[in-house]
């Protein structure tokens, strides 16, 4: 036999369906993204702006059947702006750790992979949801549920323009902190019901979380409800006129941002599922769309926390109106905008996070939740405290 | 002296959860299985058990002809895998009483350490994945491809090249491969800083890793431990300095040692060690002649003289030793294969015990195994 040749600057690169490395296509990604957040803003203005302001238009809302009408509406609207933002972030968050990662990220279904989500959420659809013999059936069947329901009701307070709301609650901050705890018990019960190590010690890993960062994040919401003067968000966006709550309140924020980012299970606190260590934490055991929840809520989550730190700390809608009334719809329609862009630049920044840093050890973060943030967000809490009674002599 | 073969449940201790970690177990790099009890999330006990991927290497070895022995100690450590041939190599050519030219030393060497950095490259991106930081994975295992194309170029095959052999390496260099080298050093070297800031720099990495896992110097050396494991709790033992094989004895190099033992002191010497590799092959690449002879005269038919030789050399996780019996026949008597990972995962016990779940991860992932070379 002759010799084998020298495989000389060959370089055969396989055909991809639908991605040609050599023609990389960049613009049709950014259009990708410009019509993923057209999308996503007119669901917005469509669930908290149009649907409201068409039944108050007709005065439906005075009947007790209009109002459950508008109930419902409401709720399917709710359910699909959160798997739309579900969808988007999911997508996004590929892409962009891709981006940081030197690769492509998802390229095939769909000009530059924007499809891929879809797919994914079909594939599962069309997956057994299989349960083990030895779990727990009703909290295991139940656990996902409460996941996503939780996630799902944080987004019925979450102010986006002045007026544009769909619950404005005058307890808005309670309210966020109860139902946000909720879905941690969802993860707890996940963990514990499915009869496996792995999953235990990631709900053992939820719990130790759960109660670490929960009192610092209710401390540093509590601040802005002293400063503000108010528990409901609307009145907080709207205190935020003359300067937003990040400079006075700055330790409150930072308690909120290293607290939602533990409430996430983002990557420097993502113990309960921490992969390398836990296999898959608290849902290994589930698959299916049961899975589907957990993964779901998750994103809801990233686009909810954020939202609600805009409306705490940076002025929520707020923005150069260019003359247009206050209150009227045109004005909803641009400061959900506004609204939606600091968003965005918060999703970013915690996609940032999640792609650079390692995972911290669970007594770390307890450390950190009880010895550094807890002090923290009491100064924060003083601080505020002291600034509302200098601003009332005034 | 034998330690405990598995791990029971005590009667009646209710605060004790007996866990098998691996062999599916995503940071068991390979097939270790490691049975643990923990008390929360602290461990109690642990107790590895190896042997999932045994194929027999050392028996096979002994039917096959000495060209052909080569292919299979590619296969043990296969992270490394070049690596791997040039302890069977050299102890052969002893046996055989080949004279290597001074060209193929310094090539042999030069693709020595360009294995040293792809090794290390893989440690560190699944070190870091067992932390929980995904994105140094892909920047490692970006650069480890260009180390692999160029073997590729050379060698023909990307991991497992089978390049090395008696007297020498088996074809001459490609063209290019001066010029790729010396482009990867460059490239590789604009790359060390972000490694640097992404790893030993980030406070989160430096609070898993600082004090974690402390292995004491008298323990690293009672369990055989070798290699960067070695030299991080504070013994300067490296073969290459020891028993300076190949082109080492004209090259200048530092072995890079700390004394502290714990995971981020092996980490930190890795780190350096792959400065050093950068070092040795821009050293090696001005010396080597371009041209010239890549192999010494070596008769068609291996039959080494009737005896017995063992060599070491020293890969990316340690001394690597291969003992050589000759009984004048084109094949071996026996050929014993003294892997380093084997002997750095007796620490397993020591370490983990005491250590919270999370650390023995960070453990595991600082002494580096590789179960093709942990079984063989």
């Amino acid at each position: 036999m002759s010799r084998m040749p020298l495989p000389a600057d060959r370089l055969v690169q396989p055909k991809l369906v639908g991605y040609d490395p050599t023609r990389p296509r960049p613009w049709l990604e950014r259009l990708a993204y410009t019509l993923f957040f057209a999308a996503l803003w007119a669901m917005v203005i469509l669930a908290y702006g149009a649907v409201p302001a068409l039944f108050r238009r007709f005065g439906w809302l005075s009947t007790t059947a209009g109002f459950l009408a508008y109930a419902v509406v409401e709720a399917v609207l709710a359910f699909l702006l959160a798997a739309v933002v579900a969808l988007i972030l999911i997508v996004v968050l590929r892409k962009y750790l891709g981006k940081v990662q030197e690769r492509v990220g998802p390229m095939h279904y769909g000009p530059a992979g924007v499809f891929q989500t879809v797919f994914d959420a079909l594939k599962l659809l069309g997956k057994e949801d299989f349960a083990p013999k030895r779990v727990d059936w009703l909290i295991f069947r139940i656990a996902p549920a409460i996941v996503f329901v939780s996630a799902f009701l944080l987004m019925v307070a979450l102010p986006v323009a002045g007026g544009w709301v769909m619950a404005d609650l005058n307890v808005g901050l309670l309210y966020i902190v109860a139902v946000s705890t909720l879905g941690a018990y969802g993860v707890v019960l996940g963990g514990l019901s499915q009869g496996n190590k792995w999953g235990l010690l990631g709900g053992f890993r939820a719990g130790a979380q759960l109660v670490s960062y929960e009192v610092p994040l209710a401390l540093a919401l509590l601040a802005v409800g002293v400063y503000a003067g108010s528990l409901r968000l609307s009145d907080i966006v709207e205190h935020q006129y003359g300067v937003w709550h990040v400079v006075p309140l700055f330790l409150s924020f930072v308690v909120y941002l290293v607290a939602s980012i533990a409430e996430l299970k983002a990557t420097p606190f993502d113990l309960p599922e921490a992969e390398s260590e836990l296999v898959a934490g608290y849902n290994t055991e589930y698959s299916g769309m049961s899975f589907a929840f957990f993964f779901l809520a998750e994103f809801v989550e990233l686009f909810l926390l954020p939202g609600f730190m805009v409306v705490l700390f940076f002025g929520g809608w707020h923005g150069p109106l260019f003359g247009l009334a206050p209150g009227s719809f045109a004005a909803g329609v641009l400061q959900s905008l506004y609204f939606l862009i600091k968003v965005a630049v918060w999703v970013w920044i915690f996609l940032w996070i999640r792609a650079t840093l390692p995972r911290f050890r669970d007594d770390q973060l307890m450390d950190l939740a009880w010895k550094g943030l807890l002090p923290l967000a009491l100064v924060g809490l003083l601080v505020a405290a002291f600034l509302r009674m200098f601003l009332e002599v005034l | 002296m034998r330690g405990p073969t598995t791990v029971e449940p005590v009667p009646g201790r209710t605060d004790e959860l007996i866990i098998n970690m691996g062999p599916q177990h995503p940071a068991t790099h390979g097939v270790l299985k490691v049975v643990i009890g923990v008390e929360g999330e602290r461990i109690t006990r642990a107790v590895p058990h190896i042997g999932f991927l045994h194929r027999n290497h050392e028996k096979i070895e002994e039917a096959r002809t000495y060209p052909q022995i080569i292919t299979y100690t590619d296969r043990m450590d296969y992270v490394s895998g070049l690596q791997n041939e040039l302890p069977f190599i050299l102890a052969v050519e002893d046996l055989l009483g080949v004279e290597v030219p001074q060209r193929a030393k310094l090539i042999r060497t030069i693709f020595f350490e360009l294995f040293r950095i792809a090794s290390h490259l893989v440690w560190l991106g699944t070190g870091m994945l067992d932390l929980g930081a995904i994105t140094p994975f892909l920047y490692t295992f970006r650069d480890r491809e260009m180390i692999l194309e160029i073997t590729e170029k050379t060698a023909g095959a990307r991991m497992l090249p089978n390049y090395f052999t008696f007297g020498g390496v088996r074809r001459d260099v490609h063209p290019d491969f001066f010029k790729d080298v010396a482009h990867f050093l460059d490239f590789f070297e604009t790359r060390l800083p972000d490694y640097y800031a992404l790893v030993l720099d980030s406070p989160v990495f430096q609070a898993r890793a600082v004090g974690v896992g402390v292995l004491s110097r008298e323990r690293a050396i009672a369990r055989g431990a070798s290699g960067p494991v070695l030299r991080a709790s504070g013994v300067a033992y490296d073969v290459r300095k020891a028993e300076p094989y190949d082109a080492y004895p004209d090259l200048e190099f530092q072995v890079p040692t700390r004394t502290e033992g714990d995971v981020f002191a092996r980490f930190w010497v890795r780190f350096k060690e792959m400065e050093e590799s950068v070092k040795i092959i821009r050293q090696a690449l001005e010396k080597v002649p371009k041209t010239g002879p890549y192999k010494g005269k070596v008769p068609p038919r291996v039959k080494p003289k009737p005896g017995a030789r063992y060599r070491a050399v020293e890969i990316s996780r340690g001394h690597l030793g291969t003992y050589v019996v000759s009984d004048g026949s084109e094949r071996p008597l026996r050929v014993k294969h003294r892997s380093p990972s084997f002997a750095n995962l007796q620490l397993i016990p020591d370490l983990f015990v005491g250590a919270r779940f999370a650390d023995a991860i960070a453990i595991l992932s600082s002494l580096d195994p590789v179960f093709g070379e942990v079984d063989r």
